[in-house]
């Protein structure tokens, strides 16, 4: 039988001894089809009980065992060791964004906090019929995916947004309230879509990407974030930077099939915010000096005719 | 020192549910070692029960013969009767507060087919109804914002009972170690099962039985212990649950030869026989040597006829459990299983409004109340029909709620040594502390898991456990020698651990000696030895009593039969 | 080797200087391309935030007018390389909706796309067209002693299904390319991380938070300066550097370079020629030594 060891790199932090955290290596024989969840409690066995994760079904439903392996958020009870492996060794570190207790647990607390600014719990029309409200199974599809999610915060934890932003609701939440916002059954839509698309709400996802790549389930967050700004677009919630910026995006491409920027900038904006427009002063200033200034004259596509017209069906391109 | 009117201990289907029914009403805690979104009922896969009739011509009455039948009759039919009764209710209920159920072509809540039952009852979402189910009612918690008092990864540790009276829970603040007594008028336990006890098991980490050991240190007896149901699709090497709604939607079972072999167990049913009997046949084909594998250790699950759309639509999480855990493509390829222990009959004897029981005689604990897996009331008796334990948690979650709501006014926070318990709490860690350390944890844990599944599992008979009941008593007395290593406060899951399994070490012996003593096969309990079920002698609950030197008592008491007399179980 | 040039509105605008260098190092390196001056507009991922349907046609649009050429296409900007394969994927993974684009676009342009072509950024054709080795021998000005810190920018790393990195959680393409050139690669934590531009106008505070802590990180690890493939993060993080250097309260002066720039550079192109004039912060300093 082969020799199969390999370096588990754990960060390690007591917080009866430690003033930050620090790691600790193992070696570690593998076990063949070895998960990241099974290799820990082995080490833990066989090395170090002080080892704290948290752990529950090993079997990827209850969320408990998010963390980071080689600097990316996964589920350790699903994850191959095999698959993890760099230069023989496997980084573990806990799940990001969130504050260190002990080891591999974070203090959880502001997710579960998060999700409660998206009112997360259907609110259906009128009184309840005396069966279950009706529902058709392509309406059953579109919260499909959303209600997949296990809460693992491994989303939460890679957010580019969240890192720079804790008050950011995160793309859990983003995902959860899609969950409502698309069932048919809630009679709360345009209450949501108005309520998300304020600050620290969906049009401060930055679009890093990383909620998706990183969901272990159907949920994909981007994508829902996507959906949501796409109905928020179709309902009408335009009184914000961000569907202003989408208005000047479907402006400027449908009438010259191309984008002029400076337009663009103002239009996000907003002519009429002063404080605004003066913000852009600066960075358009230094713009302007050396010569990165977009032309005033905007540029227009050959055969934009054929995008005009594109765009002229656009509402009912929609459907 | 805390002091609620209710204090729950468990935050899955069974104690949110109670919850939520008191939440605003009174002043409701829940105690519980995981946050509630990560408790076991959200694993559960294929569906939850209710004669609503959306698919065929199906009756309350029907189901509630079926699970009178499933349950090998020795289920109390009356709670049976309230169990099914309710269920419609119940699911429509469930789907008012927005569980997503996957839906006919007009627009109902879809049912299909599952063990036992004869008729298409098994409403679902997708292949994660307990997932479903287990978020609708943690979203419900959101909309109650402050009136519930939730302590998050607060590990209980003692049931305190004094005088008849139950007064509240002694638990660790696993955060930070600290011991805390919280009293409450009113206790309800919705802490789940004990399937950890065995090496293959669908069970999580956290189903080591604490509140039934709880409850029985405190006086309380446990009953039905021996009966463990072993679900018949378990994925090989790991135990994890492939639904029942994978053979719903039509799945095969067939052995290393190719052959559908349940026609020769249960030629009505084939795979759709009640849990019992189908892992029976898969265990004796795999003792009989048509096991499949280079070790011909298993059998498998065919799905390929299926075709990938209905997989990939239905049953999701199966596909998605065989790629990611040992590498099987099912629209491909069949599915290594193996029988897994997977429920618990047994538990916390309660009446039908889920007050708990003192004794055989029908006295009670004056404010104890217990719901779900951790209960036995009994809906389930010798045998649980998949499908049944959703809807038990949740019916029963409702009526300890009720009950409570009831009854809380009339009790008062009796008063608790606080300096008392705490010391009882702290004196049990610190034994943990004590030992030599010329004994292991995990050696000892994996010892215990490997007796109950080879000599206490699938087929039993005096051979096997006479020798597991000496093994677990030597455990124990090993188990005194360990020392927990990590001395830490904050997030000890050494200690947690080792508390686990002090557990699983109890009430293991429970299990062993209430199979031995039942001399007679019924429902999940199959003796080599006594193949027969003995309706004459058997047809009783067992209770066990926890006695003065720490040892334990037999008795029994009757089944609650209404309407259907015993016959034979058949498929 | 001939590819359609997908410029994006970027290069034509507010970073002219990367098209300039562009076509300067495709020509010494024999790469012919040929300018799509009717493409229009990728949507940025933000029109397909508006009206997914609309995004897409105007994506299968730009594609089918490549295919008529009987070209592939290759891009310049980090973001419309990521835009395009992602519509690509979309179109390519449900024939049913690939139809359904089809249909609205013949109906208002005759066109239509087939699904024949590769999309490739500029350095996907370096690498797997060109390749490093033939790269090496253009090499006349090694960027010796230069230490440079590859920021790849989100589009070019996820999702991971539309990129061709080997390893996209850990990829090396950008520190081979830049070895290749005679540079040193600096590995620092924001390397795979987003620079903050598409919430400028959002979040300003947030958006520059990302680009400080990109720029400054590079810079803590010892980087002269950075190299992108993307012009969306070359803006964020050259244009805005002075104003989020002065809300970090430090000096940061750390040059932006285009791919294309990087490369023209190591083939002996001068500074005025790849335009690094109209960088705000300019990387004469960083590349005096060279």
């Amino acid at each position: 039988m082969a020799n199969n060891k390999v370096l588990f790199r754990i960060q390690r932090f007591d917080p009866e001894k430690d003033e930050k955290p620090h790691h600790q290596d193992f070696e570690i024989e593998l076990a063949p089809g070895a998960t990241i969840l099974k290799t820990l409690h082995q080490i833990r066995a066989e090395q170090d009980p002080t080892l704290a994760l948290r752990y529950s079904c090993g079997s990827a439903i209850c969320g408990s065992c998010a963390m980071k392996i080689n600097g990316h958020a996964i589920l350790a009870c699903k994850t191959q060791v095999s698959e993890c492996v760099r230069d023989g060794t496997v980084r573990v570190a806990p799940i990001g964004n969130l504050k260190i207790l002990r080891d591999l647990v974070v203090d959880i607390e502001p997710f579960w906090e998060s999700l409660g600014k998206v009112k997360p719990y259907l609110m259906p029309k009128g009184a309840a019929p005396d069966r279950e409200r009706t529902q058709t199974p392509a309406q059953f599809g579109s919260i499909d995916p959303s209600t997949t999610c296990i809460l693992c915060a491994a989303c939460y934890s890679d957010c580019n947004a969240l890192e720079v932003d804790p008050s950011f609701v995160g793309p859990a939440s983003l995902a959860k309230a899609h969950r409502f916002i698309f069932d048919s059954r809630d009679a709360a839509r345009q209450q949501r879509l108005r309520e998300i698309s304020q600050r620290t709400g969906v049009w401060d996802c930055t679009h890093c990407g990383e909620c998706s790549t990183r969901c272990p389930t159907e949920t994909k967050p981007l994508e829902r974030i996507e959906e949501i700004r796409v109905q928020a677009m179709a309902d009408g919630h335009h009184g914000n930077a961000g569907a202003r910026h989408a208005l000047g995006f479907r402006e400027s491409v449908g009438k010259r099939g191309f984008l002029d920027e400076n337009w663009l900038a103002l239009r996000s904006v907003g002519f009429f915010n002063l404080p605004g427009l003066i913000s852009l002063m600066p960075v358009g200033l230094r713009m302007m000096i050396r010569g990165k200034m977009p032309p005033l004259i905007p540029h227009t596509i050959d055969k934009v005719d054929e995008v005009k017209k594109i765009f002229a069906r656009f509402e009912e391109l929609r459907k | 020192m805390y002091s609620h009117d209710v204090v729950i201990v468990g935050s899955g289907l069974a104690g949110l549910r109670a919850a939520l029914e008191l939440a605003g009403n009174l002043d409701v805690a829940i105690v519980s070692k995981l946050y509630p979104s990560r408790s076991h009922s959200g694993a559960a896969q294929g569906g939850v029960a209710a004669a609503l009739g959306n698919v065929d011509g199906d009756s309350v009455e029907a189901h509630i013969y079926d699970t009178v039948k499933g349950a090998d009759f020795l289920g109390d039919q009356d709670a049976i009767e309230i169990l099914c009764n309710d269920a419609p209710r119940t699911i429509y209920e469930m789907e008012h507060w927005g569980c997503p159920f996957s839906r006919t072509e007009d627009n109902r809540i879809n049912q299909r087919a599952f063990g036992g039952h004869s008729y298409l009852r098994a409403c679902f979402s997708a292949d994660r109804t307990g997932h479903a189910l287990l978020h609708t009612l943690f979203e419900q918690t959101y909309r109650q914002g402050g009136k519930l008092r939730l302590y998050s990864e607060w590990h209980m540790l003692r049931l305190i009972i004094e005088d008849g009276i139950c007064r509240g829970v002694v638990a660790m603040n696993i955060h930070t170690g600290k011991l805390e007594v919280i009293r409450g008028k009113a206790v309800l336990f919705g802490t789940g099962g004990y399937g950890q006890a065995f090496k293959i098991t669908s069970n999580a980490s956290a189903n080591t039985g604490d509140g039934i050991v709880a409850a029985y240190r405190a006086g309380v007896p446990l009953q039905d212990m021996e009966f463990v149901q072993f679900h018949p699709t378990g994925l090989y090497l790991h135990g994890i649950l492939l639904t029942e709604g994978a053979r719903g939607e039509g799945g095969y079972l067939i052995n290393a030869e190719g052959d559908r072999f349940m026609s020769r167990y249960a030629p009505s049913k084939m795979e759709l026989g009640p849990r019992d009997i189908v892992s029976r046949s898969e265990q004796t084909e795999i003792n009989e040597g048509r096991g499949a594998g280079p070790n011909k250790e298993y059998v498998l699950l065919d799905l390929r006829h299926l075709g990938a759309k209905k997989i990939m639509e239905r049953l999701p999480q199966v596909y998605n459990l065989a790629k990611d855990f040992i590498g099987v493509d099912c629209t491909a390829d069949p599915v290594p299983i193996q029988p897994t222990a997977h429920y618990s009959m047994g538990g916390i004897p309660a009446d039908n409004d889920c007050h708990v029981y003192l004794d055989e005689q029908g006295n009670h604990v004056t404010g104890f109340y217990v719901a779900g897996e951790c209960s036995c009331i009994s809906v389930h008796g010798a045998n649980r029909l998949g499908t049944n334990s959703l809807l038990e948690a949740l019916v029963f979650g409702r009526r300890a709620g009720k009950k409570m709501l009831d009854d809380v006014p009339r009790l008062k926070l009796a008063p608790v040594d606080e300096q008392r318990e705490i010391s009882a709490a702290q004196r049990q860690i610190e034994e943990l502390y004590k030992g030599p350390a010329t004994e292991d944890l995990d050696t000892i844990r994996e010892e215990l898991k490997q007796t109950m599944t080879l000599k206490v599992g699938v087929y039993r008979d005096a051979g096997g456990m006479e020798p597991a009941q000496a093994k677990i008593k030597q455990l124990r007395e090993r188990f005194a020698k360990v020392r927990v290593g990590d001395k830490g406060k904050s997030f000890n899951i050494n200690l947690l651990e080792a508390l686990a399994l002090s557990n699983m070490l109890e009430f293991s012996e429970l299990i062993v000696d209430g199979a031995l003593a039942r001399e007679e096969s019924r429902g999940a309990h199959f003796r080599n030895d006594f193949p027969t079920r003995d309706d004459n002698n058997w047809m009783r609950h067992t209770l066990a009593f926890r006695t003065e030197d720490g040892g334990h008592e037999l008795r029994y008491k009757p089944v609650t039969v209404t309407k259907y007399q015993p016959e034979e179980r058949k498929y | 080797m001939k590819y359609a040039l997908y410029t994006g509105c970027v290069a034509k605008g507010a970073a002219r200087e990367l098209l300039a260098a562009s076509l300067l190092v495709c020509e010494k390196l024999g790469v012919e391309l040929v300018e799509m001056t009717d493409a229009s507009c990728c949507g940025a991922g933000v029109i397909g935030e508006d009206n997914p349907m609309v995004a897409d046609i105007l994506n299968a649009r730009t594609f089918s007018l490549a295919e008529s050429q009987g070209l592939d296409i290759m891009n310049i900007c980090g973001t419309c390389q990521g835009v395009h394969r992602k519509a690509q994927r979309k179109l390519e993974n449900n024939v049913a909706y690939k139809e359904r684009v089809n249909t609205e676009l013949k109906k208002d342009t005759g066109r239509e796309y087939k699904g024949t072509l590769k999309i490739k950024h500029f350095y996907e054709v370096l690498l797997q067209e060109v390749g490093l080795e033939k790269l090496r021998q253009k090499v006349v000005r090694p960027l010796k002693g230069l230490k440079v810190a590859p920021f790849y920018g989100c589009y070019a790393l996820r999702p991971p299904q539309v990129n061709d990195l080997k390893n996209p959680d850990d990829p090396d393409e950008l520190e081979g390319l830049i070895e290749t050139l005679g540079a040193t690669p600096v590995d620092y934590p924001e390397r795979l991380k987003c620079c903050g531009f598409p919430i400028m106008m959002m979040n300003k505070d947030n958006s520059l938070k990302l680009a400080g802590n990109a720029v400054a990180g590079a810079k803590d690890a010892g980087a002269d300066l950075i190299v992108t493939p993307c012009p969306l993060c070359h803006l964020n993080l050259d244009s805005y550097q002075p104003q989020f250097a002065s809300k970090m309260g430090r000096e940061l002066g750390i040059p932006i370079l285009h791919v294309p720039q990087l490369v023209a550079l190591a083939m002996g192109f001068s500074q005025a020629e790849l335009r690094t004039k109209t960088h705000v912060v300019r990387p004469t300093g960083a590349l005096a030594a060279i």
